[in-house]
């Protein structure tokens, strides 16, 4: 009888990781997959769509600077106008601008960066963008504030971090479980039941950071929702109408190219990369530019005054709170954008089994829950005191 | 997760039972009924549906003239403390591409340039704004719209809120002018 309570408590905690995802068991499932096409979109992209990628034109080719791509933009378009220009995490992926058409129609354009040459535009049906809105909410729109399929997903987190935490609990030295070869030849049951412990152990950190990540976007959520914020970025003021110049002959003010003002831009910021640059959207706005910092998780930006070439704010890493080096790392630690194709394709593979695990684990509880489910049910009816013994329960087969 | 257990042998129980799985065609049933907003709202942001709803085009400001449209005919939406917004897109005549510096927009006349309103942000042909709409606004209020030359030159003119944003209006007799 000595035994029996603890016995007890660890078939309560296998019940409860059994159920945990169980009602919703396709939805966690569409969401673990999607989330791993979201991971790798960008580049399932680039496979299917040759406009997508940055093709040297010759070994000698030198990629062009910003000013150089804007300028070979405007030859080939003088109409158009262009709002942005960036280069995705990657030298081969094509530069992105995003312009405005005279027709008042604001496509994004692939560009060439070593020959600013115009190669395509975003298609109308925009993977990335559709996968990680499936997966992030769920398509429901933002009317009032996040929409409610955003906190549907990252509600997510919470039986997913539960189930690492019952998992690990019922699994007895899951520590061992590393090297434990999967059996064939027992039975399926054998067979999904060893893929889902061995899967489970490798993917301890992996569960960890998706669900905490996961669970922060809720935070973020209510935060957002309810007015609150932790962010230390400077909103940058307008630029004062004193310092725009007045011209004789009823033009814009002459400003300054955008190669000057990453010159300025790196003057004042010493180790400023660039891979981004936004082009004044009002006559009162600075040329906004900046990329990833030596903390790779996080961006550095500068406003450059187009007018008196001043840096006029800047937002660098050495400018985050201790809190913001936390919430700002959440967002690339679900993501893995942070570390190029290497770091994608780990969390592409985690995805992939952290997907085959919500598979594996549904397979288990059809051939074993169900029948474990009701054989307690039936005990507790009977002597709920008498619910440790007999027991239909294998913990471990 | 295991109602199955604390919920007494009763009609829910049964109920829970026999429909829980169910949970995940409705959860499906979701994002397939949305898709359409989707890829509505995703040809609303290209440009790809026009300028917006109710457009009103060849407003007349002074020598130049521009497009105006409502980005959805809905009514205004709330920013917690910061009040209620209507967003506003406005495309300006082409051959005063080069002439004009700024576009304004604000419910009543602008006493000054320096209190224009709410300026548009983006290419002049399609530019957009955030208008915010006090709760007060009367029903037949104007939208003043003013235009900024580099020349420093100021331009006016002014449309019926009842012809820009229907929803607004309706909203805001719906409101009476309280919060």
């Amino acid at each position: 009888m000595a035994k029996s309570p603890k016995k007890s408590k660890s078939k309560l905690w296998f019940l409860v990781h059994s159920w945990l995802a169980l009602p919703i068991w396709f939805f966690v499932l569409i969401v673990c997959f999607t989330g791993m096409l979201a991971v790798v979109s960008q580049e399932i992209v680039w496979l299917a769509n040759p406009d997508v990628r940055a093709s040297q034109p010759d070994d000698t080719a030198e990629r062009l600077s910003f000013q150089q791509v804007l300028d070979a933009l405007h030859q080939a378009e003088p109409d158009m106008a262009v709002r942005s220009l960036s280069q995705p995490d990657g030298a081969h992926f094509a530069l992105n601008a995003r312009v405005t058409l005279p027709d008042g129609t604001t496509p994004t354009l692939y560009v060439n960066p070593y020959t600013g040459a115009i190669q395509g535009k975003v298609p109308d049906f925009n993977f990335e963008a559709f996968t990680r809105a499936l997966h992030g909410w769920w398509l429901v729109p933002f009317t009032n504030g996040y929409s409610w399929g955003w906190y549907l997903v990252s509600l997510l987190g919470l039986p997913m971090l539960a189930s690492l935490v019952t998992g690990l609990v019922v699994y007895k030295k899951f520590w061992k479980g590393f090297f434990k070869p999967v059996r064939t030849g027992h039975g399926s049951r054998i067979f999904w039941g060893d893929l889902h412990r061995l899967a489970g152990v490798w993917s301890i950190w992996f569960i960890a950071v998706i669900s905490v990540t996961g669970l922060w976007f809720l935070i973020q959520a209510i935060l957002a929702d309810n007015h609150i914020t932790i962010s230390s970025e400077p909103v940058v003021p307008v630029i004062a109408r004193e310092q725009v110049p007045q011209s004789s002959d009823g033009g814009p003010a002459p400003r300054i190219d955008l190669d000057e003002a990453a010159r300025i831009a790196g003057l004042a910021i010493p180790g400023l990369d660039i891979s981004f640059v936004s082009l004044p959207a009002t006559a009162y706005s600075h040329i906004d530019m900046g990329g990833r910092g030596w903390y790779p998780l996080m961006f550095q930006s500068a406003a450059v005054n187009p007018y008196t070439r001043n840096v006029d704010s800047q937002f660098l890493i050495s400018d985050r709170s201790a809190l913001e080096f936390v919430t700002e790392s959440m967002r690339p630690l679900h993501t893995g954008d942070f570390g190029g194709l290497p770091i994608k394709l780990i969390w592409f593979f985690f995805g992939l089994v952290l997907t085959l695990m919500v598979m594996s684990g549904l397979l288990i509880w059809t051939k074993r829950t169900a029948q474990a489910t009701a054989a307690a049910l039936k005990r507790s009816e009977r002597s709920p005191r008498t619910r440790a013994r007999n027991t239909t329960v294998e913990i471990q087969p | 997760m295991s109602q199955a257990q604390a919920v007494p042998a009763s009609a829910l129980k049964q109920f829970w039972l026999k429909w829980r799985f169910h949970l995940n065609i409705l959860l499906i049933l979701i994002p397939l009924g949305f898709m359409p907003k989707y890829f509505a709202d995703a040809k609303l942001f290209r440009g790809d549906a026009g300028l917006g709803a109710n457009p009103i085009s060849n407003i007349q400001v002074g020598p130049y003239s521009l497009d105006l449209a409502e980005v959805r005919d809905q009514p205004p939406r709330a920013d917690g403390p910061a009040g209620y917004f209507k967003s506003f897109n406005a495309a300006l005549c082409k051959a005063c591409i080069n002439e004009v510096k700024a576009v304004y927009l604000r419910i009543g006349k602008p006493r000054s340039l320096r209190a224009a309103g709410t300026i548009f942000f983006g290419a002049p042909y399609r530019m957009g704004t955030n208008l915010p709409i006090p709760l007060r606004t009367q029903p037949d209020a104007q939208i003043w719209i003013t235009l900024e030359g580099w020349d420093g030159s100021m331009h006016q003119a002014s449309v019926p809120l009842a012809k820009a944003s229907p929803a607004t209006v309706a909203w805001l007799e719906k409101q009476g002018g309280k919060p």
